[in-house]
């Protein structure tokens, strides 16, 4: 077959002329404010469809099998817990009637249900079923299981005989007792502080039995709960839709529906959102972020905070040239945090100790703590013995995607001038989580840990303990090893006063910032947008995401500085002689008000 | 090329402009990191990010002529070092699979039974897989992957159209009379291959071997795009278009100086593919 | 000629094995599927509990047999999948059943089957594009030859075949939908209607590479038409330029589009990675690259082997229908 026989290159500058006229013409059409606002409801109502994203997926709906920001935020929509965190990080009741009452020792913890709570209407239970002392027990004791195999395991050993319920010893846990339909009570076998945090956890809410009877593995597909809203269906990896729960026993006025989309670009949501089409947003480009901080229209409309996450990059202790102290120091030196932050259009606080600000045990002038402070850096190299940098280049590991690549990047261009080469490897998750785990193999690697409750127990023990230590699947992945730091640890986990408790993790503080097992580097920002005419929404100090209090202010109203027509119109004019007549038709309005009247519900699903 | 194949060549201005443009961008990716003013991979975070991080425009420090991209590196140095990252992954693979192309094809046009049946079914298996998947894929599960990996792995994906082309000609060339005739006189089969056969299927070879390099830039920038190209911090178009996509309502440029050089390469090699289809297969 | 059919039939069969077994073995040969559904935090022993009973402790062979249907294992069709304590994932190819994701709970054949409708929603609204834009062009092009109307369309045609997705799709995003408002920005939509209005944007985009291929075929076509001897025969009878232009001229130029439309077909089924992921829109090829991301390896199988059947079925479809015309094919040289 024979194509075209002669081609003709002339239309090509006539092309690149029509595309920058077009990119001049968009030039002046950016969005600097919300595209909607609200009606103006003085109470909160019903009613609406709250939409909201991430940009990768739910990977279970099952709060046995999950332990993931992500399906955190999708099960504290469908379960309760029998004590949930405050707005100031307060443990409070939830389930439980009253907070529970504590023994003497420490040891005894009893709790009494809330009445006439109902679980979601499942089959065969149309109206659902009451929740009892009885299913708290039973719910622990699947979570305990050998068989499930969950992640949660480890925050409930503390519970007397939980250990050998588990390896399958004994057939229940005998510090669990059922005392009457509405009362249950925990016995430790040790005193334990974080106990409580534990049942604060998602790991602990409340299911119902015959769900699992039913489902079986498929749970974490078809959930059932107690939980404001009620689980409509779960397309994988493209949107779960929740209703509300109209028997729920702390209801509030909130929207009737709810739908979170999964693997959405952030570039995509973040235009998305800019014009209506999602209600909340957290993920975003740089870019984006520094339009929403900097825009005067958003301001009323975002909220930003520390979370309490930190993000280094990791030197394994037992590894050539890390096992030097001085070499971990240089590179603690080298990074230039505050020039990473600025790249990264300030979407983090720049650290130098473990402990986030908002952990007890935080020193707020730490005087050894890390820094950018190349002299010094130099300085350590030197006294490392490495004055002209190192021979061998070093081989960094980064995860998957943009982030994986750009914190490699930052990284090679700071320790370039300490005299250490690096060379990034971009590698798959899986990988990653296995080899990093496995002593002595992997150099160097960017990691960050995020806590599972507010505690710096939750922070120390699992990431600088020796304890933590294991030939395979370690979760103390630099390898560092400290009798005196591990002595201090254990002293402050069984130690009731909260005040000591904080000093002797000061102290643990000051030993890792000096050790520099991790160059600790940030704490990320979180930044919440969200539309005007969504209320009551904020980030939640705990679950930094919670959807739980929000309410739509509708019908919402499309703002009037932002009528496209109007703008587009202003751009023509000024490319086209005959602008103005355009300029007039759009001005009128005419363009924009053809459009269809966003309906409540169905239209803000775009 | 025979003289009067390189007569109709030249008459066709189109083919030319698409030669140029080769040339110009094959210019551009050989000297461009000699070019370049900058090391590509230094970041200046205080000079070449302005206050609020966002990258600086074109111009507006001096030596940047093109500005700098969202961590504050040489946007120019950048591109050129880039033009020569995709426009080596591109000649790599082609180079590869037109090797393995014209090997495949003309030993089995030539000696046909077993090995011509079994390499054909190979390609149809390769012809009834998703390219860019199979790609992915394997670029996903790949260790360690570096440039060389990319390469090869494009190269080995691609040979399939060649193998068939040159496998066609090969069996239509043997049937010839003077082939049979040197058959005949005790001619060795490589030098039949090499000195009859070859310079036949010459013509299409290059023709499809140009067309495959504008799809291998497309693909490798693909790949890149979808962030399982290069590994960093090496840029090569698809990557910056890929980084450039992001910051495409704030600093348009980023994603379309990438994207243009994408584009002209392809449309160049395509317009060349076209001449020189043309100028090997006349009909009118 | 039955004879004929038989043999192209099992070769084709042949291809589609091959193709099922190159990818078995690919998504094999590294990486951890455990850890990449299960997700950083996951345990030692939630990683060891999902290999077991996904059964990825076993050899390979094993697991292929299982992926064949040979072994005994969990099939998604069978009544007791919800609760059944046996071997899940790979499952009974054999009998039907392309067996369940790793990732997502639930049968590969349910997954694809709420995807394909969405792919073949661009892909026939692509193709409209593609014909639509291309035929008309392509016409006009050849009708006013070597003028500036006809240098114009096929210089467009031209960049039209050298402009990747990658580079329009993002400008259209920004451009028609963000800027201008007049499409959504990415998405699926939630009614019919909706649907469609969400899925112009992508399919154009897809759209632009293939109407230009068209547009330029149709004119070289409708060149060779224009200077045939029936079509002088109907000037010669008095017809107008545009009857014979349209009715005659175009109609028979048609043939190689049809022929051309094949290549567009494999979009229809494998959709488009480039495009939906631009455009976040939920069909074959997001789902495809979700997979292989997450290493959802009986996903990934189920995607290639719906691509490969149809490219192998398209083929034999068209072998048939040639040997169906000329008898000199299926008696076999």
């Amino acid at each position: 077959m024979r194509l075209i026989q002669k081609t003709n290159a002339r239309a090509l500058p006539a092309w690149l002329c029509v595309s920058l006229l077009m990119g001049l013409a968009g030039c002046d059409k950016r969005p600097r404010g919300p595209r909607y606002e609200g009606a103006g409801n003085p109470k909160p109502r019903d009613g609406g469809t709250f939409v909201f994203h991430h940009e990768s997926n739910v990977r279970t709906l099952d709060p046995h099998l999950a332990y993931d920001e992500l399906s955190n935020m999708a099960i504290r929509l469908l379960y309760d817990g029998l004590l949930d965190y405050d707005e100031q990080s307060n443990l409070i009741p939830s389930l439980a009637e009253t907070m529970p009452t504590v023994s003497e020792d420490g040891k005894t913890f009893r709790f009494r249900l809330r009445r006439g709570v109902r679980f979601h209407p499942m089959p065969g239970l149309p109206k659902g079923r009451e929740l009892i002392a009885e299913d708290i027990r039973w719910s622990l004791e699947h979570l305990l299981s050998g068989d499930v195999a969950s992640p949660g395991f480890p925050f409930f050993r503390s519970i007397k005989g939980a250990e050998a319920f588990h390896s399958g010893n004994e057939k229940h846990i005998r510090g669990i007792r059922v005392l009457d339909r509405y009362t249950i009570e925990f016995t430790l076998s040790e005193a334990d502080q974080t106990f409580l945090n534990s049942m604060a956890m998602t790991f602990a809410y409340p299911v119902p039995k015959e769900n699992y009877a039913r489902r079986g593995d498929q749970v974490g597909q078809y959930p059932v709960g107690t939980g404001p809203y009620m689980f409509q269906r779960w397309e994988r990896g493209v949107q779960i839709e929740f209703v509300r729960n109209p028997r729920y026993f702390a209801a509030r006025p909130g929207p009737n529906r709810m739908v979170y989309l999964e693997n959405v670009q952030r570039y995509v949501a973040s235009l998305r959102f800019q014009n209506g089409g999602l209600d909340a947003i957290h993920r975003y480009t740089p870019a984006h972020r520094r339009l929403y901080k900097t825009a005067r229209r958003w301001k009323p409309h975002r909220k930003e905070f520390a979370e309490a996450v930190i993000y280094g990059l990791v030197m394994n202790c037992e590894l050539p040239p890390f096992d030097n102290v001085h070499v971990r120091r240089a590179v603690a030196f080298a990074l230039d945090r505050k020039g990473w932050a600025k790249a990264r259009g300030d979407a983090f606080l720049p650290t130098g100790q473990f402990l986030p600000p908002s952990i007890a045990g935080h020193v707020p002038r730490l005087e050894n703590r890390q820094r950018f402070d190349l002299a010094r850096a130099k300085r350590e190299m030197r006294e490392a013995g490495f004055a002209r940098g190192l021979r061998k280049e070093i081989v960094l590991w980064v995860g998957e995607g943009d982030s994986g690549r750009f914190y490699g990047e930052l990284v090679q261009n700071d320790l370039a001038k300490i005299g250490i080469r690096v060379r990034v490897r971009q590698v798959s998750f899986a990988v990653y989580l296995e080899e990093t785990a496995k002593p002595k193999t992997v150099q160097a690697f960017m990691s960050g840990w995020a806590k599972d409750f507010p505690d710096a127990a939750s922070f120390f023990d699992p990431v600088f303990h020796s304890r933590s230590i294991r030939s395979r699947n370690s979760q103390n992945r630099s390898f560092y090893r400290n009798s005196q730091l591990d002595a201090l640890l254990d002293a402050a986990r069984i130690e009731q006063s909260p005040s000591r408790r904080a000093k002797l993790y000061q102290q643990a503080s000051r030993i890792v910032t000096g050790d520099a097992p991790w160059a600790f580097v940030y704490n990320p920002l979180s930044m919440h947008v969200w539309q005007p005419y969504v209320r009551g929404y904020g980030p939640h100090p705990v679950w930094d995401k919670d959807y739980r209090s929000a309410w739509l202010d509708l019908p919402r109203r499309r703002v009037a500085h932002m009528l496209t027509g109007r703008r587009f119109a202003k751009s023509m004019a000024s490319l086209f002689p005959f602008g103005p007549l355009m300029s007039k038709r759009f001005a009128e309005g005419r363009f924009t008000q053809r459009r269809r009247p966003a309906r409540e519900g169905t239209m803000r699903l775009r | 090329m025979d003289g009067r194949a390189w007569r109709r060549f030249r008459k066709n201005k189109g083919a030319l402009w698409g030669g140029m443009l080769v040339l110009s961008v094959t210019l551009v990716a050989a000297l461009g990191p000699l070019l370049a003013p900058h090391d590509p991979d230094q970041q200046h975070r205080e000079t070449l990010l302005s206050g609020d991080g966002s990258p600086v425009a074109p111009w507006s420090v001096p030596g940047h002529p093109l500005g700098a991209d969202s961590l504050g590196r040489d946007e120019l140095s950048r591109l050129l070092h880039g033009g020569a990252v995709s426009m080596q992954v591109a000649f790599f693979a082609t180079a590869l699979a037109v090797l393995l192309g014209v090997v495949v094809g003309a030993l089995s046009g030539y000696f046909l039974g077993a090995f011509d049946f079994l390499s054909m079914r190979l390609v149809d298996v390769l012809l009834s897989t998703p390219f860019l998947l199979i790609a992915i894929a394997i670029q996903r599960v790949w260790d360690d992957p570096a440039l060389w990996t990319l390469f090869v792995l494009l190269g080995l994906l691609s040979w399939t159209t060649l193998a068939r082309v040159t496998r066609a000609k090969t069996m239509q060339v043997r049937a010839l009379d003077y082939i049979q005739a040197a058959r005949a006189l005790g001619a060795g089969r490589m030098r039949i291959l090499l000195r009859h056969v070859l310079p036949n299927v010459l013509g299409p070879v290059i023709v499809l071997g140009t067309t495959l390099v504008a799809q291998m830039i497309i693909v490798e920038s693909a790949m890149s795009f979808l962030g399982l190209g290069v590994q960093p911090p090496q840029a090569s178009w698809g990557s910056m278009l890929r980084e450039g996509q992001e910051l495409m309502d704030d600093a348009p440029r980023l994603m379309l100086f990438p994207a243009a050089f994408i584009v002209m390469t392809v449309f160049g090699f395509n317009l060349l593919g076209e001449g020189l289809r043309d100028a090997f297969d006349p009909k009118d | 000629m039955i004879a004929y059919i038989a043999r192209r039939a099992l070769f084709a069969l042949f291809v589609v094995a091959a193709v099922v077994t190159g990818v078995f073995a690919l998504m094999n040969a590294v990486g951890d599927p455990a850890a990449a559904t299960l997700g950083p935090s996951a345990g030692p022993e939630q990683l060891a509990d999902f290999n077991k009973k996904h059964g990825l402790d076993q050899p390979l062979a094993q697991q292929f047999l299982a992926y064949l249907g040979v072994v005994r294992c969990v099939r998604p069709s069978s009544p007791r999948w919800h609760t059944d304590p046996g071997q899940r994932g790979y499952c009974g190819l054999l009998q039907g059943d392309l067996g369940e994701s790793f990732g997502h709970q639930e049968p590969v054949g349910n997954v694809i089957l709420t995807r394909l409708p969405r792919t073949l929603l661009l892909g026939v609204l692509a193709l409209g594009f593609e014909l639509l834009l291309g035929i008309t062009f392509g016409v006009l092009a050849a009708r006013f030859r070597n003028t500036w109307l006809d240098t114009t369309i096929m210089g467009t045609a031209f960049l039209g075949i050298s402009l990747p997705t990658y580079v329009t799709g993002p400008i259209f995003l920004l451009v028609l939908a963000f800027w201008y408002g007049w499409f959504p920005v990415g998405g699926y939509g939630v009614d019919p209607l909706d649907h469609v209005y969400h899925a112009l944007l992508p399919a154009f985009t897809l759209a632009i590479f293939g109407a230009a291929t068209y547009a330029r075929v149709m004119r070289s076509e409708m060149i060779e038409t224009l200077r045939s001897d029936y079509i002088r025969t109907a000037r010669a009878k008095g017809l107008s330029t545009r009857t014979v232009t349209w009715q005659h001229a175009a109609r028979n130029a048609l043939l190689p589009i049809v022929t051309l439309m094949g290549l567009s077909m494999t979009i229809l089924v494998a959709g488009a990675i480039i495009t939906e992921t631009i455009f976040a829109w939920p069909g074959m090829g997001s789902l495809a690259i979700q997979s292989i991301y997450n290493l959802d390896a009986p996903t990934v199988m189920g995607v290639v082997l719906v691509f490969s059947v149809t490219v192998q079925a398209g083929n034999l479809l068209a072998d048939i229908a040639v040997a169906a015309l000329d008898p000199r094919v299926r008696l076999g040289s």
